[in-house]
């Protein structure tokens, strides 16, 4: 390193003659500069210094290319984007190539003033488009009781001022109406002084005068879609929206330590609730989907005794065994329908966790996983009222003579025992109630209302049919009325009016019957179907009269 | 480069925006007038506010006025509030401040460049002045002024541009807005703690948001004064001798009194020399010595352990001052105690004859205060762009301790203050975004013109420069 390297890399001129004699001897001691970098490279430890060596490259592309100096003018701009163009500022430019080449020339041009070039800056000046209006027009649509024609003037000027930044405009808004002479106007001018504008009073203002301007100039029909949107943009300004939206705002904002953190954990709970809402659903479905499975088409009155359900479930183990930790729950465990191996030698303690099994089942796999591990088979937990109540667990006092049966069965029985009509029937109102015909999770309480309901379709099945037998039965009455009446009349314009007052009577005590059967039909079952069995005595009766 | 054409696309991000005139900033505060080229990163001007005068006229800068033997009056042309008040001596000021280091324009000789010729002479010399040089024909001129500066001190500043000074351009920028533009930002709350004055106030797109504007006394000289309060009341009572006094001293124990010799002048010099010098003093144990409680909490308040954090500011190691007369004494939670005061109104030393502050004076209230005067949809915005600026937020651990006390304060939502790394950055962060805006190429559509001026009159200011 010599003095003359140093300079070299500060860029600093001078002791430029003995440069060339200097350079020969930089070539020779490289060796020795290596090895002081070996040293510089020491102190570096275990991080390399990165040193670049290339010193002789960059030397001689810079005395490579002995260009002249550029040189450079102090020369006068304007900028069209200001108001007053005539001010002329200076700035150093680098001298242009042509007008380099006939030196003195260019300066003397540009001091002659003749040209003075634009600012490359003046195209940047943007300016807000504030609405315009002249009297007439103000006074035509822009009437308001709030605003008087000088203050929504100050307004647009101040909108135009500070480019629409409304915080701005809010801040500076200072309206001093004019003092007039006029004693009523004054005291107009002092109530408007009065009020306090808020921001959004300002925008409201601004926005509908700017909108009622706009569809003055031009009709919203013949609008484009960005000058249509800004206009239902400016029209949909709803200022009490705003202040609302505001005051909620400041709300939040002034939350303290204590409100801030609740919601910050009440926040950390959603997202812990939503993450599990999502595998909840999942495992919902899982569900519902094996549960819609098409019911097996092997017979399963194999499995409707105890003895057989054990041996099911036996089977089941088994399967699970060979798969190897998939669970019973698992997609696949779901068809192993057909009692094939019916070698059962179910101790007790197994058949106590597989109880325990299938009633928590339902519940998932992670549940069901755990279950062998958690509690030893032996010991069997007691239920308390309001779980047993949960889960649906009965402990009948004798064993009916049957032995046990699926819940499910039981609820078939009111439709299997009807006629094939009948279920047909029942089936179609269920569909109509959109319930479907096998229950989904036919818990105890699903199943007892399950009951009534088919009771009540029942019932309805019933009522229906009375009433469509009334229905006829009326029917017939009232054309067999007719027709005598048209045979009275015949007789009419033959004989006497003979026999009136009988058929009349017939007409009273049917009218009554009907009465009286009327709110039966309300009634019960039971109730009903024996006056319907009245009523339809009486009818036969009337109709045997009818035919005497 | 000025011809090559741009896309659109390039244009945000790849334009230089600089286009440099050659323009001045000048920036005076109570304390110092910064003066310097636009386009620079530090002014290369810095002029001692204070002057001093004595029969044989007026002195400005530092090399003048810290001479003992002048019996020099030292006086500021700036109020308490960072205002001029004496417009004839704050012109001379800034014009020192300018040509003395800036322009080609040389300071001739004083006695016959006119500055300091009586009244009587003025005429003749006026003339000869106008048809001389003016020191800014040349020089577009971006003059900084407080928030609260009057309107007729405005049209004042454009007028001696323009008629003294002869600049062929003018713009008068707000110190505040300037700085938050020296760090980068349009929008942004700043907060300026300066010598005379401390100020929060709102930026919004580079416009000041007067209602905003929120301004105490709590600041350097204040904090030299609950100084001179603490030297006053220790035990024992600290002398503050400035160095102009000492002739010889002797190294002595910590808290041991001073052995020195002092120096005797014929003229004994003014008492306000002697504050000027007192506070040179007082300026270095800010700087080395004075510390903010960093929080959280304040000083006086309980932390987490259930003791105060004045006890534990006890344990922290002191640092030793050696005063100019050699008196010596390590200093302990004091350092913490005297700055407390802009943060707790409660803690700040009585200073008598002056009233207590109040809590609305404090730094935090300020801030408050000046959030709460802004429309609701910026206050997040404003937290987020704190600009912290001026020379006394350099104290150790003051920005640390506003950010706790505004994260206490606002616990929804998000601080992030904004403070220059560099000493030179923060202490002349208005010049700074001055000088950026002053070399700016799309700045000079702002100018306000001699032309303009000449038209419209001084006022031509209050439309302008808003």
């Amino acid at each position: 390193m010599t003095s003359h390297d140093v300079r070299d890399m500060l860029d600093l001129p001078g002791e430029a003659a003995p440069r060339p004699a200097k350079k020969q001897k930089v070539a020779a001691p490289r060796p020795v500069l290596k090895g002081l970098a070996r040293e510089v490279q020491n102190l570096g430890g275990d991080n390399p210094i990165a040193i670049v060596p290339e010193v002789s490259v960059f030397k001689k592309k810079r005395f490579g290319s002995r260009k002249p100096a550029a040189k450079w003018e102090n020369r006068s701009f304007k900028n069209s984007a200001r108001d007053d163009e005539t001010l002329v500022l200076k700035h150093w430019r680098r001298k242009d190539e042509s007008s380099a080449a006939p030196s003195g020339e260019g300066e003397a041009v540009a001091q002659d003033g003749g040209v003075v070039e634009d600012s490359t800056f003046a195209k940047y000046n943007v300016k807000v488009i504030t609405p315009q209006y002249d009297d007439e027009q103000y006074q035509r649509h822009l009437q308001d009781n709030n605003w008087s024609k000088d203050e929504t003037d100050y307004l647009v000027s101040l909108a135009r001022d500070y480019d629409l930044r409304w915080p701005i405009i809010w801040d500076r808004y200072e309206y001093q109406p004019a003092i007039n002479l006029d004693p009523e106007t004054a005291e107009v001018a002092i109530v408007a002084k009065a009020e306090n504008r808020t921001l959004e009073n300002l925008k409201a203002r601004y926005y509908t005068v700017a909108a009622t301007m706009m569809k003055v100039h031009k009709p919203p029909e013949s609008m484009n879609q960005a000058e249509f949107n800004l206009l239902e943009l400016m029209q949909n300004f709803n200022p009490n929206q705003e202040k609302s939206r505001k005051q909620f705002a400041e709300a939040a904002f002034s939350r303290t330590k204590e409100e801030a953190r609740e919601e910050e954990s009440l926040l950390i709970e959603l997202k812990r609730i939503l993450a599990r809402s999502d595998k909840l659903a999942e495992e919902r479905r899982e569900l519902y989907a094996r549960l819609e499975a098409p019911p097996s088409t092997g017979n399963i009155g194999v499995f409707t005794s105890s003895q057989g359900l054990q041996q099911l479930l036996h089977q089941l183990m088994q399967a699970d065994k060979s798969k190897k930790r998939r669970s019973i729950m698992g997609p696949d465990g779901t068809s192993p329908a057909g009692p094939s191996g019916l070698n059962q030698q179910p101790s007790f303690d197994r058949r106590e966790s597989s109880v325990r099994e299938s009633t928590s089942g339902p519940s998932g796999g992670s549940n069901n996983k755990k279950g062998p591990a958690q509690p030893g088979p032996t010991e069997r937990r007691q239920l308390a009222p309001e779980e047993m109540q949960l889960y649906g667990v009965k402990i009948p006092e004798r064993i009916p003579s049957s032995g046990p049966s699926f819940r499910s069965e039981k609820l078939q029985k009111p439709i299997t025992s009807k006629s094939s009509v009948q279920q047909q029937k029942m089936l179609s109102v269920l569909t109509e109630l959109g319930i479907p015909h096998r229950l989904i999770m036919p818990t105890i309480a699903v199943g007892e209302s399950y009951e009534a309901l088919l009771g009540g379709i029942a019932t309805l099945i019933d009522q229906r049919k009375v009433m469509e037998k009334i229905q006829g039965e009326i029917n017939t009455i009232k054309e067999k009325k007719r027709r005598e009446e048209e045979e009275r009349a015949a007789k009419m314009s033959g004989f006497g009016g003979d026999g009136v007052g009988d058929d009349r009577d017939v007409k009273v005590e049917e009218g009554e019957r009907e009465k009286s059967a009327a709110p039966s039909m309300s009634d019960t079952g039971g109730q009903h179907k024996r006056s319907a069995s009245v009523l339809s005595a009486v009818s036969e009766k009337s109709t045997k009269r009818q035919k005497k | 480069m000025a011809s090559q054409t741009l896309n659109s696309s390039m244009q945000p991000t790849d334009v230089y925006g600089g286009d440099e005139v050659s323009a001045i900033i000048l920036d005076p505060g109570y304390s110092s007038v910064r003066a310097g080229f636009a386009g620079e990163d530090t002014p290369k001007s810095f002029v001692n506010s204070h002057y001093g005068v004595n029969e044989s006229g007026t002195v400005f800068g530092d090399d003048a006025i810290h001479n003992p033997l002048a019996a020099l009056d030292i006086r500021n042309p700036m109020s308490k509030e960072g205002i001029v008040e004496d417009w004839d001596t704050a012109t001379r000021l800034w014009e020192y401040s300018i040509t003395s280091r800036l322009t080609s324009f040389k300071q001739a000789d004083p006695r016959t460049n006119g500055l300091n010729d009586d009244l009587k002479d003025m005429d003749v010399e006026m003339d000869g002045i106008e048809e001389g040089e003016k020191p800014l024909e040349e020089h577009p001129l971006l003059m900084t002024e407080t928030a609260w500066n009057s309107p007729k001190n405005r049209e004042k500043s454009i007028e001696i541009a323009m008629e003294s000074w002869g600049c062929p351009a003018f713009w008068l920028a707000r110190n505040s807005v300037m700085a938050a533009f020296g760090a980068g930002k349009a929008t942004a709350l700043v907060v300026d703690v300066g010598a005379s004055t401390a100020s929060v106030l709102a930026i919004h797109d580079g416009l000041i948001l007067k209602k905003s504007v929120q301004k105490s006394h709590l600041a350097g000289n204040w904090l030299s004064s609950q100084l001179r309060t603490l030297f006053e009341t220790s035990e024992p009572k600290v002398e503050l001798v400035p160095h102009y006094m000492i002739m010889s001293k002797s190294p002595v124990d910590a808290g041991a009194p001073a052995q020195a010799t002092y120096r005797k002048y014929e003229k004994s010099p003014t008492d306000s020399f002697r504050a000027l010098e007192e506070e040179r003093v007082l300026t270095e144990f800010k700087e080395s010595v004075v510390q903010v409680w960093p929080g959280p909490g304040r000083l006086n308040s309980n932390n987490q352990m259930g003791m105060t954090n004045l006890e534990y500011a006890k344990g922290q190691p002191g640092r030793v001052f050696e005063m100019p007369d050699g008196y010596n004494q390590m200093w302990g939670v004091e350092r913490f105690s005297v700055s407390e005061g802009m943060f707790d109104e409660k803690a700040a030393l009585p200073i008598p004859g002056e009233q207590p502050i109040t809590k609305a004076q404090t730094i935090p209230e300020m801030v408050k205060a000046s959030v709460n005067a802004v429309d609701m949809d910026l206050r997040s915005q404003l937290l987020q762009n704190i600009v912290v600026t001026g020379g006394t937020t350099l104290i150790n651990g003051f920005t640390d301790r506003l950010n706790n006390e505004l994260v206490a304060m606002y616990p929804s939502a998000r601080i992030k203050i904004q403070a220059a790394g560099l000493t030179a950055e923060r202490r002349f962060g208005s010049w700074i975004g001055g000088s950026i805006l002053g070399s700016l190429g799309t700045f000079h559509q702002m100018w306000i013109s001699r032309k303009e001026y000449e038209e419209f009159g001084a006022n031509v200011v209050e439309k302008r420069c808003k």
